[in-house]
């Protein structure tokens, strides 16, 4: 790239001035709902009334932030976003790591340790991951009430779970069958085990794709409603329930800047993951890419 | 007993049969290679030996014990892989370290082993290395490291050298060697490529389809060579075949060879034995080493019964020290070793000799050699 620079013909400079200009407006358009969000959860009410939806704040006014975190209204309560917000993280940890550390062990089971029918078993664990939320609801609700599981919380991480366990073993499966079977069979001469070959090999080599696992999860969990909203109730509900609550909660005057702030909130802790695991994403989305 | 029986092996998926009874035993010591196409079951074979795949029927045994049920762990076995195989979360000093690890060798010990191993292969300064530093010769030679660590029975090397470049090979090829010969230890060994079953083996197994076609020192592989498969497959460039027809005089077997000029040039060859004798009259493989047909300043002039001939040269390759003459003889190409200098160029007559004594005879059908 670097040299592409240095001997340019007029046509080409003029030709990567119009690629930056439409990078530019499309990042421009992209971030334009961010920026309205953030200028109008800073906002007074009397400044979001008077001026235009574009209009920066006069002065930086945390108030709708605070009663976002602790005091707006969902529904009845009027508690704010905080309790939400733990019970989002309560749910979405023991998610995340449980269907990754599983998705592992399919994925080395499906590479490594084939069986008979184990690429029919993959083949229909495949499907899966186009089956649409909507499909598995009733049937979800009927096992749960059979398992007599009555915490929203507990009945959100199974859900989670079982529903990201096709993903997290596909991830992990496609990363793992680019490993040479060698490694295994060295490992096996060395003496070591079932476990022992996947704690002490598979596993410390497979960072990107735990990374992928991780940010994927993550953000498939904390942004759920749809899951949330059906299997839990009252102040066991996520944050993603919450802040559906609080928008359609109307006591007198709607608070555009409340609003604002508590969906800010609601979408933060995935904005942070992608900001920390974002170079990580991409390399391990490619790491397993290049062997099907 | 020796230090490795292999006693009618077989192995099926179904009913693909992948070996179909290999019988093959070597002595302690040994340097036992597995050559053949791939495909040919060779490794599989090895991988049997490990304990690594299972064994569908037969026996094998390593020393005086049986290890068929035995997990590969248990059996006494080291094994270097074609892609190294190295653990690439650990160091070199781990990846050693780690089968002594599980096998409970005290701390001490294990350290002890590692400075040995290291120095005995030169790469003490790579202790701390993690994988991905290293070049594809220096893996190869952690991975075998790790093997000696283990100190075993048998060692076992899965083309260890089919992933280096030609250089390398060449070099980590006579590396090997001096190592068995240091350490004295048995080895099984697979590849595909002849040169390294000439030149490193005690015995060799040429293999195809499931099956040993032959098994014996180089030499006997080489000089005596049981069908058509083992004779073109064994030497480079490969054996010439000429199809003639077998005819004797005096006792002894007779053929002739016609370079595309209609003119028969009689060949006297060796003394017929009885199996040859009842192929008089019939069509036979001639089968003749290019280093055995060569210009007459090459070859030994004082012998009195190699066998001249003419023919037309239609290409020259040369490799440096001699230079390939390719001629027809009974309308097939067939290949002479001969001095640079007597080559000849394409469209001229060259004059060859014929070493008699060196030359085979197998049948067109069955493709056995006529002994």
């Amino acid at each position: 790239m670097a040299n592409l620079a240095y001997h340019q013909t007029p046509q080409a400079r003029f030709a990567r001035f119009v690629i930056y200009a439409v990078l530019v407006l499309v990042a421009i358009f992209y971030l334009a709902p961010l920026f309205v969000m953030i200028s109008t959860s800073l906002k007074t009410l009397d400044e979001i009334r008077g001026g235009n939806l574009m209009s920066l704040p006069g002065s930086l006014n945390f108030d709708a932030w605070k009663t976002a975190w602790d005091s707006a209204c969902t529904g009845v309560e009027c508690g704010g976003m905080k309790g939400y917000f733990g019970n989002s993280l309560k749910m979405m940890i023991p998610s995340v790591l449980i269907s990754t550390l599983v998705g592992a062990f399919n994925g080395y089971i499906l590479s490594m340790w084939r069986f008979k029918g184990s690429d029919a078993f993959f083949m229909a664990l495949l499907i899966g991951t186009f089956l649409p939320f909507q499909v598995v609801i009733l049937p979800m609700a009927q096992v749960l009430g059979m398992l007599g599981i009555e915490s929203g919380t507990t009945r959100l991480i199974m859900v989670h779970v079982i529903y990201g366990l096709q993903f997290t073993t596909l991830f992990f499966r496609n990363y793992y069958v680019t490993v040479p079977n060698e490694l295994v069979k060295a490992a096996r001469i060395d003496g070591a085990g079932f476990f022992r070959i996947f704690f002490s090999i598979l596993l410390p080599i497979s960072i990107p794709t735990i990374m992928v696992c991780l940010i994927w999860q993550t953000t498939q969990i904390w942004n759920d409603f749809l899951f949330g909203v059906v299997f839990s109730s009252g102040d066991g509900q996520p944050i993603t329930v919450a802040l559906n609550n609080l928008v359609n909660t109307s006591t007198g005057v709607k608070q555009y800047n409340v609003d604002m702030a508590a969906a800010i909130i609601a979408a933060l802790p995935t904005l942070v993951v992608y900001a920390i695991g974002g170079k990580y994403f991409v390399r391990g989305l490619t790491a397993g890419a290049v062997k099907g | 007993m020796g230090a490795l029986s292999i006693r009618n092996v077989k192995k099926s998926y179904g009913n693909t049969h992948i070996l179909k009874g290999i019988d093959i035993e070597i002595e302690k010591g040994e340097f036992l290679i597995l050559v053949g196409p791939s495909g040919c079951g060779k490794s599989t074979l090895l991988n049997m030996i490990a304990g690594l795949d299972d064994i569908s029927s037969g026996e094998i045994a390593i020393g005086e014990r049986v290890v068929n049920t035995l997990s590969p762990k248990d059996r006494d076995i080291a094994m270097v892989f074609q892609s190294y195989a190295l653990y690439p979360n650990m160091t070199v000093r781990k990846n050693i370290a780690f089968g002594l690890d599980i096998r409970k060798v005290p701390k001490g010990e294990q350290d002890e082993i590692i400075g040995r191993v290291a120095k005995m292969l030169q790469m003490e300064h790579l202790l701390d290395r993690k994988p991905h530093q290293l070049s594809g010769g220096q893996r190869q030679r952690v991975a075998m490291g790790r093997a000696l660590a283990r100190n075993p029975a048998l060692f076992l090397f899965d083309e260890p050298l089919s992933n280096l470049d030609a250089k390398l090979r060449v070099e980590l090829r006579s590396e090997i060697k001096l190592l068995h010969q240091r350490l004295g230890t048995t080895i099984v060994y697979v590849t595909h490529d002849q040169i390294e079953a000439m030149t490193l083996a005690d015995k060799i197994a040429v293999m195809k389809d499931g099956e040993v076609r032959q098994f014996g020192s180089p030499q006997q592989i080489y000089d005596s060579p049981a069908d058509l498969y083992v004779a073109g497959f064994i030497g480079s460039p490969a054996m010439n075949f000429i199809p003639c027809e077998l005819a004797e005089d005096a006792g002894r077997a007779v053929v002739a060879l016609d370079s595309g000029d209609g003119n028969k040039q009689r060949i006297v060859l060796g003394a017929i034995s009885d199996t040859q004798r009842a192929y008089v009259g019939k069509p036979v493989v001639l089968g003749v080493r290019p280093e055995q047909l060569t210009d007459t300043s090459s070859a030994h002039s004082e012998r009195d019964d190699l066998q001249t001939l003419t023919a037309t040269v239609a290409i020259t390759e040369p490799t440096g020290p001699d230079t390939l003459v390719t001629v027809t003889l009974n309308g097939t190409k067939t290949v002479a070793r001969c001095h640079p200098r007597a080559a000849g160029s394409p469209g001229e007559q060259v004059k060859l000799m014929l070493d008699p004594g060196k030359a085979l005879l197998f049948d067109p059908a069955t493709e056995k050699r006529l002994a």
